[in-house]
């Protein structure tokens, strides 16, 4: 446990930590472009270069390991030359571009040029120019190679988290550059666009969509699977209706410790289309949303005096505990509890060993928690009771079921007396239910989900629901309420409160401390 | 904060001026003197007399255009490349510094691999635009200038007001303008 | 009696024709004079095919216009009264010409045509009641309008004209004690006079102070520049604010059509009437000697184009005040009227009748 003094101050770190890493600590700005904490250090770009006492000359402080006494000093006028000249020779090859990067606005040349840069240039000579100025090496990225800073992230990341060593330096001096050994197809390919420090690496589905500045980052979790990683949601709210309008721009990573540290698979990074694409923009088979709940209340009401058995409830793992947990108390009251089915939305996928599972849900270790368990055959199940007219109505939470079971859905759909499809986007299964309530997708509402290992995440909207689109518990709150049931709500912290107290799984639990929305922003760097 | 006094002097006015009626003759004498002199010239005129001395010193509106300041910031254009492409590069700057939010860019990727990026649309709400010169300034391209000196932009609804990249790279299309002073540079193509 | 029936409509109708048609040149008239006061060119853009005619078409256009335009009445005005106040105005402005008289006795064989809708022995008197009558069209107007500038707009009107009254009936008592008549006709035919054998003894001469009083009061009735407070569009609006359309139209027009009554009065009253310098039945006089004989017609006809002449220059005159001075502030409106017209018409009054007693007639 070495103490040492940086600018002044003494902190103690543990064994085998740098510089930089105790110079984080003390929140003090050492410049990096090579570090990145998830990856092994190489302590080549030579930016954050600092003074430290009794050593001949400044040195690298990504790779200087701290020891008892050490004292350095990050702001003295050395340091700053030092900078300043080694920020000259990383440019010194670098175009021009900005106006036309993607980099541009969260580009550290840019940033650091600013804070630590601001020189007289003293280059006279050309810029190195390659034969391509920037080509796809994939389905997801593009390289350009003129903008390349060599500062060997993305061949690191290839190397030692997804050891797949798609990327490597060659030549020398001058000549040396970032290249790929075959087309870079990979299931986490997107984050080395992330970690690239400048605009060598960039995003082709981001390219050209939009300029950072514009965009709002919110945080959230990944609905993609199981794994719930930790998100940002980029999203343009400041683009004019005369131009597309998409609200969500791209999804990037939020550090997150326990789940995904730095990174996402590019399942979960280009999940985001439909969000803005094929929504349900209107309430169908009824006026406006308060006729829609009252006919939908009751309906309940006059199938519940006619048998608890007379409805069923498909509830689904995409959605949060609050909502899960809501219908629970809502329909449990009226019908049987056993009337209310957990149905998978979709089939098992790929899964890998690092972060993507297999299961595409984000929420069915909550529903598990919730005491629900997947349905099996629901649909042959629903069918025999249909035939001999025990059920009668169907509420379905955004399973596609028509896509899942073909015509043994259709069949049964067309049977039924009422069906209510709350979901948020168009597919084959809505347009055959008598009533249709556009709900909200993750990216609008709050709520938690439980992950494959039981971590409890909670999400906020990045932005409002479209007009009239509501969130789920906004729309089952309202049929409680027009049903005379009481029930916590709408908002997701007060059900959650009562989830607390009342499921065995949530016992003792604090919305305000949940999740990391507070969490300091973790160098995405 | 203690209040402050300003005494405010009338002016001294002497009876001449007290009582009005000198002041009216003058002003009757003048307006009268205009009106004269302006009649004969234009009844002169009509026998092409004294064509020199105007009787009125107005413009013509749509005849007769009124000389503009070479600097001064009328309706937008796009400069264009020695090949017709725009210069633009989408790169959004005037976009974002327009504090009207009037221009709507979308980007593409250009079909020659040298150059990155092209606008797909650029389009100017010419109804919201406040013309304070904000893109001509951001542009690092000098791809878009404010120097078509057309100025009398009307339409019949507010879609009419919306130019497109099209329009912005011909302005001669839209009305006939001319150009007074012929040592004003012209509408480049470089 | 049928034959002055006939006459007196024949003579009613040219004269409303007239009126009228002068007070729509009246638009182009003020367009084009303050155009050419102005250095500029004023409306010129109105055409039939290839003729401008020098931006005639314009009244022409506005009164199409004006006739096609959405007939507004405020959803909480008075309906009624909202439509009647501009006829009020228009009428009451319109039948004070049966007074005036634009000539001398016509004579067609046995006939003798007195060249007056309507030769009245109190025509003065008439006139001025009428023009009091014009102020219940705007009052109705600003209350009918349920707005509240509509109404103080009224008010101003009706307060400004009320005052202007009183010095404009005093100028003429002047006129009236000099003339010992209230018919104009009568008044006119004095006028024939010459002052010391070479003057012509109209009213300006004899009267020069009471000419400028009835001047800025006569302004101040017609409600236009520097009188124009009750409308005053451009600061405090007026008494015809929720009036659109040819209702709108009709207050306009009533402003011109009492602009060329003022001519008309004032020609009459101060500027001789149709009477031409030494010109009197028979032609030219000097001293009491025939200098050139004319027939009756000629004499009567230049008589009759004399009086237009004389109210097409007073229409001018002012034009050109409405287009040079600026507008009076309300309070500044109310102390000249009060208190430097009233007093001064009150002295000419009284001045008048000391150098009339004096004189001894």
């Amino acid at each position: 446990m070495p103490t040492l003094t940086i600018d002044g101050k003494k902190i103690t770190v543990a064994d085998g930590t740098t510089v930089l890493q105790a110079c984080e600590k003390l929140k003090i700005d050492v410049p990096r472009y090579c570090y990145h904490p998830g990856l092994s250090i190489a302590g080549n770009c030579r930016i954050c270069m600092v003074e430290i006492e009794k050593a001949p000359k400044p040195a690298i402080s990504c790779q200087t390991l701290s020891t008892e006494g050490m004292v350095v000093r990050t702001d003295t006028e050395q340091v700053k030359q030092v900078r300043s000249h080694i920020l000259e020779f990383l440019l010194v090859n670098h175009p021009l571009d900005c106006p036309v990067c993607d980099q541009a606005g969260e580009c550290y040349l840019q940033d650091y040029y600013m804070k630590f840069g601001l020189y007289d240039p003293k280059f006279n000579e050309n810029k190195v120019k390659k034969q391509k100025k920037a080509f796809p090496i994939g389905p997801t990225i593009m390289l350009d190679q003129e903008r390349c800073i060599l500062c060997s992230r993305c061949v690191r990341f290839t190397d030692e988290i997804t050891k797949s060593h798609e990327f490597g330096i060659v030549n020398r001096g001058d000549h040396s550059e970032v290249v790929v050994s075959k087309e870079f197809v990979n299931p986490y390919s997107g984050n080395v666009a992330d970690i690239c420090p400048v605009g060598a690496l960039t995003d082709r589905d981001f390219r050209f969509k939009c300029r950072v500045w514009y965009l709002e980052n919110s945080p959230s979790v990944c609905p993609g699977c199981s794994r719930g990683c930790s998100i940002e949601i980029h999203h343009n709210d400041r683009k004019s209706h005369r131009v597309e309008p998409k609200r969500v721009m791209r999804l990037k990573p939020r550090f997150n410790e326990e789940i995904n540290k730095w990174w996402i698979c590019d399942e979960g990074r280009y999940n985001y289309k439909f969000i803005d694409d094929n929504r349900i923009l209107l309430v169908k088979g009824a006026e406006d949303w308060p006729s829609a709940v009252k006919t939908l209340a009751s309906k309940l009401k006059n199938l519940a005096a006619l048998s608890p058995q007379s409805a069923a409830f498909l509830l689904s793992p995409q959605q949060s505990n609050e909502e899960l947990f809501l219908a629970e108390q809502i329909f449990a009251q009226l019908f049987d509890r056993s009337r209310l089915f957990l149905v998978r939305p979709n089939a098992l996928g790929y899964q890998d060993a690092f972060l993507i599972k297999a299961d595409k849900n984000p929420n069915t270790a909550g529903a598990r928690a919730l005491g629900f368990s997947y349905a099996e055959n629901i649909v042959d199940l629903l069918s025999g009771e249909a035939e001999k007219g025990k059920l009668k109505a169907l509420y379905i939470f955004g399973q596609d079921i028509v896509s899942l079971f073909g015509d043994d859905a259709r069949k049964l759909l067309k049977q039924l007396e009422f069906v209510v499809y709350q979901g948020s986007n168009r597919n084959e299964t809505a347009p055959l239910c008598s009533m249709t309530l556009p709900a909200a997708v993750y990216a609008e509402q709050e709520g938690t989900f439980t992950n494959c290992d039981g971590i409890l995440q909670r999400f906020t909207p990045a932005f409002a629901p479209l007009p009239e689109a509501r969130e789920g518990i906004q729309i089952l709150h309202d049929l409680a309420v027009k049903l005379g049931i009481k029930c916590p709500g709408p908002k997701a912290r007060e059900i959650f409160a009562r989830m607390a107290e009342k499921a065995h799984a949530f016992k003792g639990m604090n919305f305000d401390r949940l999740g990391r929305m507070a969490q300091e922003k973790a160098a995405l760097c | 904060m203690p209040v402050t006094t300003k005494v405010v002097k009338q002016p001294n006015m002497s009876f001449m001026v007290r009582i009005y009626f000198p002041a009216i003759f003058q002003g009757l004498a003048l307006t009268g003197w205009h009106f004269f002199r302006n009649l004969t010239l234009h009844i002169l005129h009509k026998f092409d007399l004294f064509k020199d001395v105007p009787a009125a010193v107005t413009y013509q509106y749509p005849e007769e255009k009124r000389p503009l300041a070479p600097r001064l910031r009328s309706r937008h254009r796009l400069t264009k490349r020695s090949n017709g492409s725009p210069r633009c590069v989408a790169c959004m700057m005037c976009e974002t510094v327009c504090p009207a939010h009037c221009i709507y860019i979308v980007a593409d990727e250009h079909p020659d691999p040298n150059i990155e990026k092209r606008p797909k649309r650029f389009d100017i709400d010419l109804g919201i635009c406040v013309y304070c010169g904000f893109c001509v300034e951001a542009c690092p391209e000098d791809a878009i200038r404010m120097d078509t000196q057309i100025l009398d932009i009307a339409a019949y609804s507010r879609e009419g007001m919306y130019l497109t990249m099209d329009d912005l790279l011909n302005p001669e299309n839209h009305g006939a303008i001319v150009l007074r002073d012929p040592k004003r540079p012209q509408p480049a193509s470089q | 009696m049928l034959e002055h029936v006939i006459s007196s409509t024949i003579l009613s109708g040219i004269m409303i024709f007239n009126v009228i048609n002068l007070a729509a040149l009246h638009t182009w008239l003020e367009r084009k004079q303050s155009a050419v006061m102005q250095d500029r060119i004023g409306a010129n853009r109105a055409h039939i095919g290839p003729f401008r005619l020098l931006g005639l078409f314009h009244p022409l256009a506005d009164a199409i216009k004006m006739f096609f335009k959405e007939d507004f009445v405020p959803p909480s005005g008075h309906r009624v009264l909202h439509t009647l106040a501009p006829f009020l105005s228009m009428v009451f402005a319109l039948i004070t010409f049966a007074a005036i008289p634009f000539g001398d006795v016509l004579r067609i064989g046995d006939m003798e045509i007195g060249l007056q809708p309507a030769n009245l022995n109190i025509g003065v008197l008439y006139i001025l009641a009428m023009l009091s009558m014009v102020v219940y069209g705007v009052v109705l107007a600003g209350y009918s309008s349920n707005n509240n500038y509509a109404f103080l707009g009224g008010l101003r009107a009706s307060a400004q004209m009320i005052s202007y009254e009183v010095t404009l009936g005093l100028t003429i008592m002047g006129l009236v004690m000099i003339y010992g008549t209230l018919n104009l006709q009568e008044m006119i035919r004095w006028q024939g006079r010459l002052l010391f054998g070479f003057l012509p003894a109209w009213g300006v001469f004899m009267q020069p102070l009471g000419f400028l009083l009835f001047l800025a009061a006569g302004i101040a009735e017609t409600k236009r520049i520097p009188y124009d407070i009750p409308e005053a569009e451009s600061e405090i609006i007026g008494y015809f604010t929720e009036y659109s359309g040819m209702k709108f139209g009709m207050y306009f027009f009533t402003d011109y059509v009492e602009t060329i009554l003022l001519a008309c009065m004032s020609t009459a009253l101060f500027f001789g009437g149709w009477q031409v310098p030494f010109l009197r039945s028979g032609g030219f006089h000097w001293g009491g000697t025939l200098v050139l004989g004319l027939p009756h017609l000629l004499v009567t006809l230049m008589q009759i184009g004399s009086f237009t002449a004389k109210v097409l220059a007073f229409c001018w005159f002012f034009m050109l005040i409405r287009w040079t001075l600026p507008r009076f502030r309300y309070d500044q409106l109310m102390k000249v009227g009060w208190k430097m017209m009233l007093p001064l018409s009150l002295a000419n009054l009284l001045a008048t009748a000391v150098i009339l007693v004096m004189v001894g007639n």
